[in-house]
């Protein structure tokens, strides 16, 4: 059971240069190589606030207005969840419901409980939050369909003076939000997952 | 003693990495393993796989590479989708997605939108065919190189091509009742620079470009 810390090493995030001096520029690909992500739980968690705030004007403002003979109507994301189900595509409905709400409300939950559970050194698995970090990282991006729903909708419809579709205000909240939120699950360094579960530098010395 | 020359602190780190790696996830230092094309080692400590080599891949990049920039040029310049409704009809392309945005005043949306699914695939197109070509040619990599696969790197998650697509297939879903969509030949196009482009980006091997450019530093 060795790392590059307890070397003095440090693995460049970027290339995966080992360095014997870490802090200095990587010789290879000319990123800063750190034995840990400087500062890396503050980034998650000010990205992960950013994240969340986005998400609220995001799902309470309309992101789609449907301008037709029948009148004006907003949609919010929800709205779009509820009026898919109810012409029947309820597969539609499924997966943006999971893309839009599911995953960014289990996303903003994984990250805050990765977070704390390094921040107060729970001892939980570290294999289990090892898999949870892997899977939010991958997921994250699938959130933006919504946004891209949206962008294809107003496109296509825009039929004269029959009906058209316009983006909302709440998109740009929405995709701010998505963005936030993959750079707080980015920003979490998945080594320091692992360091609770490996005797400190002193210890390790002495053993 | 302490002031090493630059050359000589060279020849410590290239030793350092023949000799040794460290897991990315747990950073656990292991012995470089020795693999042959198709290869991969899991990291004895958090079995995440930490070293690959891929079978050719640069010939298999340079391949999907020339490809996803034909099926790219084709996606952008012809019609995307077409619709009728009572006698009125409607075609648009992937920029007037883009662009419907912008004249909606939604210009930060419009903007990720127009990285997400042009300029960041396109890039990432022109980045991984360069790397490529100079893996395959085993000529001198240096700067250029070291500083193409870093972007490339970096832009990855936000190519987004997949997910427009996917985006696009709901909205078909919601319109198609609406009125009627004939599909243009720059959705085929899409759909597979999409596919193109998911493979491509798993094909190029990491581990070996940047040993490339390590080894003839």
């Amino acid at each position: 059971m060795t790392t590059t810390r307890d070397l003095g090493w440090a693995r460049c995030r970027t290339c995966g240069t080992l360095t014997d001096r870490p802090g200095e520029k990587c010789l290879v690909c000319g990123a800063s190589t750190e034995v840990r992500k400087p500062q890396s739980l503050q980034y998650v968690w000010a990205f992960w606030f950013a994240g969340v705030l986005a998400y609220i004007p995001g799902n309470l403002l309309p992101i789609m207005v449907t301008d037709s003979v029948a009148g004006t109507s907003p949609s919010t994301i929800i709205g779009g969840v509820i009026s898919l189900a109810h012409h029947g595509s309820y597969v539609i409905a499924a997966v943006i419901f999971i893309a839009s709400i599911a995953v960014p409300v289990s996303k903003f939950a994984i990250i805050a409980w990765l977070a704390l559970s390094i921040q107060m050194r729970w001892k939980l698995s570290t294999h289990r939050r090892h898999m949870a970090h892997e899977v939010i990282e991958f997921i994250g991006r699938w959130s933006m369909i919504d946004v891209f729903v949206v962008a294809a909708l107003a496109a296509l419809i825009q039929v004269g003076g029959l009906m058209a579709i316009s983006p909302g205000i709440g998109l740009d909240a929405f995709a701010l939000s998505v963005i936030f939120t993959m750079l707080s699950a980015n920003s979490l360094d998945p080594r320091m997952i692992w360091d609770a579960s490996r005797p400190r530098e002193g210890e390790h010395a002495a053993t | 003693m302490n002031v090493q020359s630059r050359s000589s602190r060279l020849i410590t780190v290239e030793q350092l990495n023949r000799d040794w790696v460290a897991c990315p996830y747990c950073d656990e230092v292991w012995a470089r393993p020795d693999l042959s094309e198709g290869e991969r080692a899991r990291c004895g400590n958090c079995h995440s796989i930490f070293f690959v080599k891929k079978t050719r891949s640069a010939e298999r990049t340079i391949a999907l590479m020339i490809a996803a920039l034909i099926l790219f040029i084709t996606a952008v310049s012809f019609p995307f989708m077409r619709m009728e409704k009572s006698g009125l009809s409607n075609e648009i392309s992937v920029l007037d997605a883009v662009s419907i945005l912008w004249t909606n005043d939604m210009h930060l949306v419009a903007l990720l939108c127009a990285g997400f699914i042009l300029f960041f695939p396109m890039a990432r197109i022109l980045l991984l065919l360069f790397i490529g070509i100079s893996l395959l040619g085993k000529g001198e990599t240096g700067r250029p190189h070291a500083w193409s696969f870093r972007l490339a790197q970096f832009i990855e998650p936000w190519t987004m091509a997949e997910i427009f697509m996917v985006g696009v297939i709901v909205s078909l879903v919601k319109v198609g009742k609406l009125a009627d969509i004939t599909l243009g030949p720059a959705f085929w196009s899409m759909t597979g620079l999409m596919i193109v482009l998911t493979v491509g980006g798993q094909t190029i091997c990491k581990d070996t470009v940047w040993h490339n450019i390590r080894g003839q530093r």
